[in-house]
């Protein structure tokens, strides 16, 4: 699965977000997110799988770490909505400045 | 989880941004037209031209300061957030446009399909202004 489809489900997105501050162990998450450690390894292979966590055995636990490299596509395919913005603002104000 | 953030200097102040974006004859100047009200509640469309009619819903007013609708219901599914913060003589406008959840939508397919279009949109109006 790739970046766009392993950020379609919400749970995903935030195990995205709780590992921003930091690495955290599968059991860790599951106990945040009150689910299932194997629904939380299912969420975690499919994120491992795009590319947006990777995996360190530390003793007897694997905490996960966030990739945000993938993450620059989602950033890509938003780019142009930005530069339309950016066009529309310009022609916002050259439009209240010159006629209003 | 995506969202565009954008901002701009006008030497107008509030009251006068703030007509540009809640009148429709005003708005269409600039953007798109659409029977826009400053009304929390008034649905209305907004017509994005090779986009098609787009479905909105007011949903915050704080005349002058602050205006929130949803985009595109149903094909983006994201909202605008529009504030105004007088700066000096005149205003500076504040823009968020958030709600690009991969789930509302296939991404993917859209990747082909509203960029490019804005692209183009966005060449035209630059083009437009010389």
């Amino acid at each position: 699965m790739d970046v766009f489809g392993a950020l379609a489900n919400p749970v995903r997105r935030q195990v995205l977000e709780a590992l921003r501050d930091g690495p955290l162990a599968a059991g860790e998450l599951a106990g945040r997110f009150a689910l299932s450690r194997p629904a939380v390894s299912e969420h975690l292979a499919v994120l491992r799988t795009a590319g947006l966590v990777t995996e360190e055995p530390r003793g007897r636990h694997r905490y996960y770490h966030l990739a945000a490299d993938p993450l620059a596509e989602v950033h890509d395919w938003l780019h142009p909505f930005e530069r339309y913005w950016r066009s529309r603002l310009r022609a916002l104000r050259d439009f209240v400045e010159e006629d209003l | 989880m995506s969202s565009i953030e954008c901002d701009q200097f006008i030497a107008r102040p509030p009251s006068v941004v703030w007509r540009a974006l809640t009148e429709p004859d005003l708005m269409a100047s600039w953007w798109a037209r659409g029977d826009i009200k400053p009304v929390v509640g008034h649905r209305f469309t907004l017509d994005m031209g090779e986009w098609g009619m787009q479905p909105c819903e007011v949903l915050e007013v704080e005349p002058e300061k602050l205006l929130r609708y949803t985009f595109a219901e149903g094909a983006l599914d994201t909202t605008i957030t529009w504030r105004l913060e007088p700066e000096g003589q005149g205003t500076r406008l504040f823009l968020v446009h958030d709600g690009f959840a991969p789930d509302s939508m296939p991404l993917r397919r859209m990747g082909g399909g509203w960029p490019k279009v804005l692209a183009h949109l966005a060449r035209t109006t630059e083009a437009d202004r010389g």
